[in-house]
């Protein structure tokens, strides 16, 4: 009934509490209120932005009714995936159970809505009930042409994180190449694994790629087609944006396909550049590195001239910083390259490397948010008083009671931030932020004291 | 919503489409309702002190936090006990006694409202006894309040849900019915709102009419607290003594009629007189509910709500010729239905289409016997337990002028190229609609400003340049 988590190889990165670091993968305690998602989301989070595909969740309407469309993650072609279908199990599908139904609902799709694909996400209710979604699924798939692939995430299984390993799992076992697809290697190209296009984010990396000759060969998943995922494993090499999430798959992909990986960011100036020229050595290709280190050099002075204004600004504000996976490390630099220093930096789904990695980056002074809490956040925000806030939205609307400028790099944001582009972009949208004159009349005492001028 | 290629997109907007599309039975298609405990979550928000309470897996809370906060723009303050695989096999007892433990060391609630998501529900925890076995075994003291409700979401919806909670709460806090002890209050009760705009002109008008009153319960300064420099955990609420006095009360108003059923009932069978209006959106509607204030509170109606009712029907006639005879779709919870094709019916708006997820039959009388009773009502089809799919197909081959509705409704909108005037639940991509009511007779006015204003926007940005004109 339930999936088997060993066989999922979750423990092959064991979340030890490493010196000096809080217990990163530690459970949410029952009670403690830190607003984690759980292991359904997590599935979602990375099979979502698979854009021509129909994503069908076979559960009560809790989780297909709270979660359909609310990511930002774009498509530049079909929008099939953002259409909210579900089974919408009731008390009579609880009782008899729901197989028929959801047999029903497939072919329904696959009928009407010509998906290249459809993902079938189980759910607590589902695998409570012991609905057998795989074989629904496999008896589906022989009356259709398409494939129609079952992803088992019911929530109590944990985590966002395992939901997103669960996710890795079913692309390498199901997607990636599967069909009838070529094996032969397409020189200089590149999968970005971890990257969901949120915000149009991986439009901001594209043209650099494009300028030095590098293919993408696809996202995995941002503005993903289904037919380019089946293809993922003919690419050269494979560059893990999201490090958290998808660990499992390109390991699996390096041991089965021969790709190797790389580790790499592109939030900031310092980190693209980085990216750009680890990529190129990757590929091992003498001129693709000898233009790559020209051009990361030109962007480079050139985004640098652009946000010199903006620097201006920003330079000797402080800083919290609270968020997760890859931008947990590259935040840091970001900020500093703007002259924000950082005070203190948390975050909740993050590996230990993450973590080492953001405070070998940050300056030895700066505190770790051990607590993640609501209880936790707004004490280290009384104790800091910082001039900004760079978070997740979960705390936006906390940090703005406390009257603190608050910019959102998660998925609730609306504008892409990553590449060169996205770092101009983010420049522009944090003095802004920090800058708006709306703090200033929040902090103005209201009546005035005595003898206080009213300005 | 667009799905590559042209020819798709002419066979998704055909009559012989929605035919099919209506046949459809097993499949939801982006739907226009939320689940049980999301309800009661805002119920519980609506009560001082109180903390809402999941028991269930974590993941549902996330997502009810983060879908309230993203409509009212607040932090929204709730606990899950974070249910897991073991939890599965083994029952949900240990996480429930830990999660009230951990819940009461931190957040020190006067109150707490503990309900459940779909897993207890579907392995049949027996919370109660769990509840007693965590006061009984010191992880919360014994006099703290817990209310108890069961809202699985693969029943009913998020309306269920607040009703579910608003009785047990009752039961839970409000001591029995004293004949000696019976205060002078009027308790209003608002139902599933989520405008706090809604319950502040509630005060508003019962402040006016000097009614001794209690609005139960009031969410208004939970999910619209004033941003003074600190956060508040609990900045409001029904206070918790007025809800204890609940049954001694001079009378119950319920404002909704589909979201408190069970909590009337059960205030009713407490021998308490209550009287259920219909949500008074429009002028008859608000007509009403001044009429029950008054009759239970022996007040007479004081000029100034005379002129305000005043107020409210000019600018209907400043704007009737706006929307008279202007088709519209609309989708919504029940009680928001009623309220608004009332108030379409009195300017002489046509209802065409009525989509409602979480329609009952009492809902579908009331709805169908309040449409004969208006010859605007004639075109108008109450389309029960569909969803945005089935109104797609409504709204590109039977077109109408505007479509009213939550945010969830955009994409329906953008492909019948209409207007979209958004009331409901959830408003995500405007800012402030919550904070300004759509009920009563300021609730007139604002509806005729957001419909009218909007065809004639319409009309500006695309009228020739003959016909483009200042005076509208």
């Amino acid at each position: 009934m339930f999936t088997n988590l060993t066989k999922l190889n979750l423990k092959d990165k064991p979340c030890l509490s490493e010196a000096g670091s809080p217990k990163l993968c530690m459970k949410a305690l029952p009670g403690e209120g830190a607003e984690r998602s759980c292991a359904y989301d997590g599935a979602r989070v990375v099979l979502m932005p698979i854009t021509d595909v129909a994503h069908l969740v076979h559960g009560p309407i809790a989780c297909a009714g709270n979660s359909w469309d609310n990511r930002g993650a774009r498509s530049s072609g079909s929008q099939l995936f953002r259409r909210g279908l579900t089974t919408d199990i009731m008390e009579n599908d609880v009782i008899y159970g729901g197989e028929k139904k959801l047999k029903a609902a497939i072919l329904e799709i696959a009928q009407r809505h010509t998906p290249k694909a459809i993902f079938v996400y189980a759910t607590c209710v589902s695998s409570l009930i012991g609905d057998d979604v795989n074989k629904v699924c496999e008896e589906a798939e022989k009356e259709l042409t398409i494939p129609v692939i079952s992803v088992n995430c019911p929530g109590f299984l944990g985590d966002k994180n395992i939901g997103n390993r669960i996710a890795g799992e079913v692309l390498f076992d199901r997607v990636i190449g599967s069909g009838d697809v070529s094996a032969e290697k397409i020189p200089l190209s590149i999968n970005l694994i971890g990257e969901y296009n949120i915000a149009g984010d991986l439009w901001g990396i594209i043209p650099d790629l494009k300028h030095l000759g590098i293919t993408l060969q696809t996202a995995i998943t941002g503005d993903a087609k289904f037919d380019e995922l089946r293809s993922a494993h003919r690419a050269s090499l494979n560059v893990l944006i999201c490090s958290k999430s998808l660990t499992n798959l390109v390991r699996k992909m390096e041991i089965h396909y021969g790709i190797p990986f790389i580790e790499g960011s592109f939030y900031g100036i310092h980190d693209t550049s980085e990216t750009l020229v680890k990529i190129a050595k990757a590929l091992n290709d003498p001129d693709l590195l000898e233009r790559t280190l020209v051009y990361v050099q030109r962007k480079e002075d050139e985004t640098r001239k652009t946000i010199a204004g903006y620097r201006k600004l920003l330079e000797g504000k402080q800083a919290i910083l609270f968020t997760g996976g890859v931008k947990t490390w590259s935040m840091v630099s970001t900020l500093a390259e703007l002259g924000i220093n950082i005070l203190a930096g948390g975050t909740q789904n993050s590996t230990p490397e993450d973590f080492q990695r953001m405070k070998a980056l940050m300056d030895p002074s700066a505190q770790i948010i051990e607590d993640t809490s609501s209880a936790g956040f707004l004490k280290i925000i009384a104790e800091k008083k910082p001039d900004l806030i760079v978070a997740g939205g979960k705390t936006k609307y906390l940090a703005h009671k406390t009257r603190t400028p608050f910019l959102d790099i998660n998925h609730g944001r609306k504008l892409p931030y990553a590449g060169y582009e996205g770092m101009i972009k983010f420049a522009e949208t944090l003095t802004r932020t920090v800058l708006s004159p709306v703090w200033g009349h929040l902090r103005r005492e209201f009546p005035p004291k005595e003898g206080e001028k009213n300005d | 919503m667009k799905t590559c290629t042209k020819a798709t997109t002419a066979w998704l907007n055909s009559v012989e489409y929605k035919e099919k599309n209506f046949a459809r039975e097993k499949l939801v298609i982006n739907p226009a309702k939320a689940c049980q405990p999301l309800g009661a979550l805002l119920c519980a928000l609506g009560i001082e002190g109180c903390l809402p309470f999941t028991h269930g897996s974590q993941g549902c809370t996330a997502y009810f936090r983060s879908t309230l906060s993203r409509h009212f723009r607040e932090p929204v303050a709730a606990v899950s006990d974070s249910m897991t695989e073991d939890s599965a096999v083994f029952g949900g007892q240990t996480n429930l006694i830990e999660g009230l433990k951990n819940a009461y060391a931190l957040y020190k609630p006067d109150v707490i409202a503990v309900f459940t998501s779909c897993m207890a529900e579907v392995m049949g925890d027996d919370i109660n006894s769990y509840v007693g076995l965590a006061k009984h075994g010191g992880a919360i003291p014994e006099d703290l309040p817990v209310a108890l409700g069961h809202t699985p979401s693969f029943k009913g919806s998020h309306i269920t849900g607040y009703d579910t909670m608003l009785k047990a709460l009752l039961e839970v806090l409000a001591t029995p019915r004293d004949e000696d002890k019976i205060n002078d209050r009027l308790y209003v009760v608002p139902g599933f709102d989520t405008y706090p705009g809604n319950l502040r002109e509630y005060k508003r008008v019962l402040k006016l009419m000097k009614a001794p009153f209690t609005l139960l319960p009031d969410n208004s300064d939970v999910v619209d607290a004033p941003n003074l420099g600190t956060y508040q955990l609990y900045p409001g609420g029904t206070p918790l003594t007025e809800v204890k006095d609940a049954l001694n009360a001079k009378g119950f108003l319920f404002l909704q009629s589909y979201t408190t059923m069970t909590a009337s009932k059960y205030v009713d069978s407490q021998e308490v007189p209550v009287e259920t209006i219909p949500m008074p959106i429009g002028i008859k509607g608000m007509d009403q509910f001044i009429q029950s204030v008054a009759k239970f509170t022996g007040l007479d109606v004081p000029d100034e709500i005379t002129n305000e009712r005043g107020r409210a029907v000019d600018a209907m006639t400043d704007a009737h010729q706006y929307i008279h005879g202007k088709r519209f779709s609309l989708f919504g919870d029940p009680d928001l239905l009623i309220g608004l094709v009332s108030f379409l019916l009195e300017m002489g708006g046509l209802p065409v289409h009525i989509v409602c997820t979480n329609s009952t039959t009492p809902f579908k009388k009331a709805m169908e016997s309040l449409l004969a009773s208006s010859p605007y009502g004639q075109d108008a089809t109450l389309y029960a337990n569909k969803d945005l799919w089935h109104l797609r197909s409504l709204l590109v081959t039977e077109p109408v002028d505007m479509l009213i509705g939550d945010s969830h409704g955009k994409w329906a909108a953008r492909d019948a190229d209409i207007p979209l005037v958004r009331i409901g639940f959830p408003i995500t991509d405007r800012v402030n609609l919550h904070r300004s009511p759509i009920i009563g007779y300021t609730g007139v006015i604002n509806l005729i400003t957001m419909i009218a204003n909007t065809f004639l926007e319409d009309v500006d940005r695309n009228s020739p340049e003959a016909t483009f004109e200042m005076m509208r």
